[in-house]
């Protein structure tokens, strides 16, 4: 084997691997990290969760009742809250851009944000 | 001689990497700005998108159209059509045009499917507490006595005017999102608006393309899993709306699970073999209804549904995990679940 074909292979496996790692990041869905913590309509926090310290804050709704909100691990999730159903809190962290948290008596939704929406 | 099947290979896979993994989206010139809208209503949450410059005055009109319908057919506001209906005592009883529409739709699609689809289910809902959330499964003899009044045919309605017999309710959940999606469609367009897509808690329904003329990727839940998406299908100009049992359900003291879709066979929660259906078509009404009905019909009436109307798309997710869907939308679905997914095979 010439050292020029040693080469041409290497190259080739090289290049091959390459390829083959960039096709898998771009096959990965595109999980945006931004989300939006909307009350009625108001987007009351923007937050990118890449970037955020782990936490738990209370959200109140103006009407009467609260929601507990947790950030963890770059993860966000309803934990607690004052509303009858508890259906914000059994959904558990966000993963979905269609499957919003939503706590409708205390009209607060947690969603992705649009691509690049603040950045 | 080496050297150039280099060059030409490095070449090769260059090309390769560039087509294989970047897709930028151009920019073009295509308005793709788009305002958002939460609406809290008919008790669940809705989300409408329009794009465009009229996007605003759209989305405000049809907030304010989704209030007027929950206002009308709302079965618990004692303001409602459908509460009036409900408490006439067997008189007769002068409806708006929306649920004169909704109730004649209903009892011809009770009619399309050998009465899978029964509006005057609602006493014995409310006796299991889906309607109130006080869960229980119902006394047997209580049970067979409220499915004595129930029968759709016993709804009687000209124009208008609706009388039911004094020990019957009715009420038009089952369809009551489907027919809203239609309208906040029509108010959109009436707006100048030729690009939205709402979702009506879980129900999606798109007008037109996206702004840059591609389709609305639409996720279907997988009902196994009811807070991950089971198949993504690609759409225009179309309700997506599915029935699934996750939807609202309760598990009794015995371990036994009941879920809200009822069969109005004998009055027990549906258990014909499908867990989640979800209809696609142009109209929100219709599917909305299928969906319902399809659930409680079982595989073969969904087959049935297929051969005498192709102008349907079905997504059926049985019991035994298998997902079936239909021809037609063989080319814009995408299972993105562990099940397997086939077409359903027609006679």
């Amino acid at each position: 084997m010439t050292k020029g074909v040693k080469v041409l292979i290497g190259a080739v496996i090289i290049i091959f691997a390459a390829a083959v790692v960039l096709a898998v990041i771009g096959l990965k869905p595109s999980e945006s990290t931004w989300v939006d913590i909307v009350q009625n309509n108001k987007v009351i926090y923007h937050l990118d969760l890449s970037e955020e310290d782990d936490r738990t804050f209370r959200v109140d709704f103006p009407d009467g009742g609260w929601n507990d909100i947790q950030i963890k691990d770059g993860r966000i999730s309803i934990v607690d809250s004052d509303c009858p159903d508890h259906t914000c809190i059994k959904t558990g962290e966000l993963r979905s851009e269609n499957i919003p948290i939503v706590c409708l008596p205390h009209k607060l939704v947690i969603r992705f944000s649009d691509e690049g929406a603040g950045e | 001689m080496v050297k150039k099947m280099f060059v030409l290979t490095a070449a090769l896979s260059g090309i390769l990497l560039i087509s294989g993994c970047s897709q930028k989206k151009t920019v073009s010139e295509v308005d793709m700005t788009s305002k958002s809208r939460d609406v809290f209503a008919m008790d669940t949450f809705m989300n409408m998108k329009a794009y465009g410059s009229s996007a605003d005055i759209a989305l405000s009109e049809a907030e304010k159209r989704i209030l007027q319908l929950e206002e009308v057919l709302s079965v618990t506001r004692d303001t409602s059509d459908i509460w009036a209906v409900d408490h006439s005592e067997g008189s007769e009883i002068e409806v708006s045009d929306d649920t004169a529409i909704i109730i004649k739709r209903a009892i011809e699609m009770g009619d399309r499917t050998h009465g899978s689809l029964d509006i005057t289910l609602y006493p014995v809902l409310k006796e299991w507490g889906f309607t109130t959330g006080d869960y229980k499964v119902p006394d047997d003899k209580k049970l067979q006595g409220l499915l004595r009044e129930v029968d759709y045919k016993k709804v009687n309605i000209q124009g208008n005017t609706v009388k039911l017999p004094k020990s019957t309710e009715i009420d038009l959940g089952a369809l009551a999102k489907g027919y809203t999606g239609d309208e906040i469609m029509r108010t959109m367009e009436e707006n100048g608006v030729s690009s939205a897509i709402v979702s009506l808690g879980g129900n999606v329904q798109a007008l037109g393309t996206k702004p840059d003329g591609s389709k609305w990727k639409v996720s279907v839940r997988d009902p196994f899993a009811p807070d991950t998406d089971m198949c993504i299908i690609e759409i225009n100009d179309k309700a997506v709306i599915t029935s699934g049992n996750y939807e609202r359900y309760f598990t009794a003291d015995d371990g036994t699970v009941y879920w809200h879709i009822l069969d109005p066979e004998d009055g027990y929660p549906a258990d014909n073999g499908l867990v989640s259906v979800t209809v696609i078509g142009d109209c929100g009404l219709d599917c909305d209804a299928l969906s319902t009905a399809l659930f409680v019909a079982g595989y073969d009436g969904a087959k049935e549904l297929l051969e005498t109307d192709p102008s349907f798309e079905l997504i059926l997710v049985t019991d035994d995990r298998k997902i079936y869907y239909s021809e037609g939308i063989a080319d814009s679905f995408t299972n993105i679940s562990g099940m397997e997914a086939e077409v359903i095979s027609l006679d």
